[in-house]
């Protein structure tokens, strides 16, 4: 005689397909974790990534200044370069109001992390400059 | 090695007394469990044979959900229609379990041998007329030897009983089954792919840390990014509050004397400005929308914007 139930056989079945779907909508919610995840770390990492190549090279920040002041207007101009560990000072006690322009136009344009900045008007022609930029 | 224990064969009637079972038995069902016909029908096989019985028997037995057998014996068919559940309660009547119950056969197959006539009980004796085996009134031969079930040699034609054959046929069952089992090779198929994706998610996520080089947890690499985005709004804001300072188109005497920027604060001082001059310089930086606080005194105008 056949012992075997079918409706056994139905039941273990339908428990197994349960269970497979249970397992199931886990593994979507994992996956759904899992690309959430991955999308977040993938904003944080190219933001990051990106801010970090313009604020925190300080290499690259170093050879773009050091450019600026190799500049024709500026290398004419009284310029103290004061160079620390993690910031650089530019300063002058007097220097030409087109030179100033021409150093204001650069670094504005450039991204430097400009910690202090005091310019004062002399006279018609002259101003004074002191500038820290942090890297 | 394989060991053939000999199994203890039981004759089940509707009159049968109670048995008492220790292991499991062969049942042999009396002709009361079942209709049995002898046909001559046009078909080779009895598999094809098998697709008329409920058309045969339709007519000549009671309304019920029958389950069908058929073989070939010679040149007719012996075609049995029987009814599962009445079995299984007749079985259940006398004290048997399933699961003492090794092979279930019809006295038809068993029995069709007999030279003789037996007894079943005082009642009744069992005989063969015609190649069908007959249940009869034990008035009609009262020397007859008791039915021997000893020494049976069983027949390969076993009845296969489905429990719940009354309540769902074996084709829908199957479908049932088959939709079943298709759902669950899906489902395995559709898991195994989501833990694939899952992995490989992993694995790249993994390898934007090494190609970004990203510090080891995620705390940290917010905390960062949240450090340079507050440096990098600050920056953007200087330049912007510096551009709408020195695009101000300022008086003749008016003169932008001293530029200040330090601890989040830029000041821009001018001097010169004439009263009412103030309200101008006011008034365009309102309009490039500047947020600022401003003091004049003495002709010397202070602009303080916030970063």
């Amino acid at each position: 005689m056949n012992h075997l139930n079918p409706l056994h056989i139905g039941l273990l079945l339908i428990v197994i397909l349960l269970f497979l779907s249970s397992k199931l909508i886990e593994s979507k919610t994992e996956f759904l974790e899992a690309k959430n995840s991955y999308n977040e770390t993938q904003k944080v990492a190219i933001t990051l990534s990106a801010l970090k190549k313009v604020y925190a090279d300080k290499q690259r920040l170093k050879k773009s200044l050091y450019r600026i002041l190799q500049l024709s207007s500026l290398r004419s101009a009284d310029i103290l370069k004061t160079t620390k560990k993690s910031e650089i000072i530019l300063s002058s006690k007097s220097m030409e109001k087109k030179a100033l322009n021409s150093l204001m136009g650069k670094i504005l344009n450039a991204n430097f992390n400009i910690k202090i900045l005091k310019i004062k008007k002399l006279s018609d022609k002259k101003a004074s400059l002191y500038m820290e930029i942090k890297w | 090695m394989k060991f053939n224990k000999k199994l203890k064969t039981i004759f089940l009637d509707t009159h049968s007394k109670e048995f008492k079972i220790v292991g499991r038995v062969n049942i042999v069902l009396s002709p009361t469990l079942y209709w049995v016909k002898k046909l001559s029908l046009p078909v080779k096989y009895a598999r094809d044979a098998k697709k008329l019985l409920p058309s045969i028997f339709e007519d000549t037995i009671p309304e019920g959900n029958y389950s069908y057998y058929i073989y070939k014996s010679g040149e007719y068919f012996i075609a049995f229609a029987y009814e599962d559940k009445k079995i299984f309660d007749i079985l259940a009547q006398k004290g048997i379990k399933n699961s003492q119950i090794a092979n279930i056969y019809f006295a038809q197959t068993e029995l069709n041998h007999m030279e003789n006539i037996f007894k079943i009980d005082k009642e009744q004796i069992i005989g063969v007329k015609d190649d069908i085996v007959l249940l009869l009134p034990s008035a009609l031969f009262t020397q007859s030897k008791k039915l021997d079930m000893s020494n049976i040699k069983h027949s390969k034609h076993r009845v296969n009983l489905t429990q719940f054959g009354h309540i769902i046929d074996k084709k829908s069952l199957y479908k049932i089954t088959a939709i079943l089992i298709a759902f669950i090779v899906l489902i395995t198929i559709e898991l195994v792919m989501t833990y694939q994706k899952t992995d490989t998610i992993i694995i790249n996520k993994e390898e934007l840390f090494s190609k970004y080089k990203l510090k080891s947890t995620m705390f940290q690499n917010k905390s960062m990014l949240k450090k340079y985005k507050t440096i990098h709004i600050k920056q953007m804001r200087i330049r912007e509050n510096i551009s709408a300072i020195l695009s101000l188109h300022l008086i003749k005497e008016s003169k932008l004397t001293q530029l200040i920027l330090k601890n989040k604060v830029l000041i821009a001082t001018f001097s010169g400005v004439k009263q009412g001059e103030e309200i101008r310089i006011t008034r365009a930086l309102q309009k490039r929308k500047i947020v600022f606080k401003s003091s004049f005194k003495k002709n010397i105008f202070k602009v303080e914007m916030q970063l």
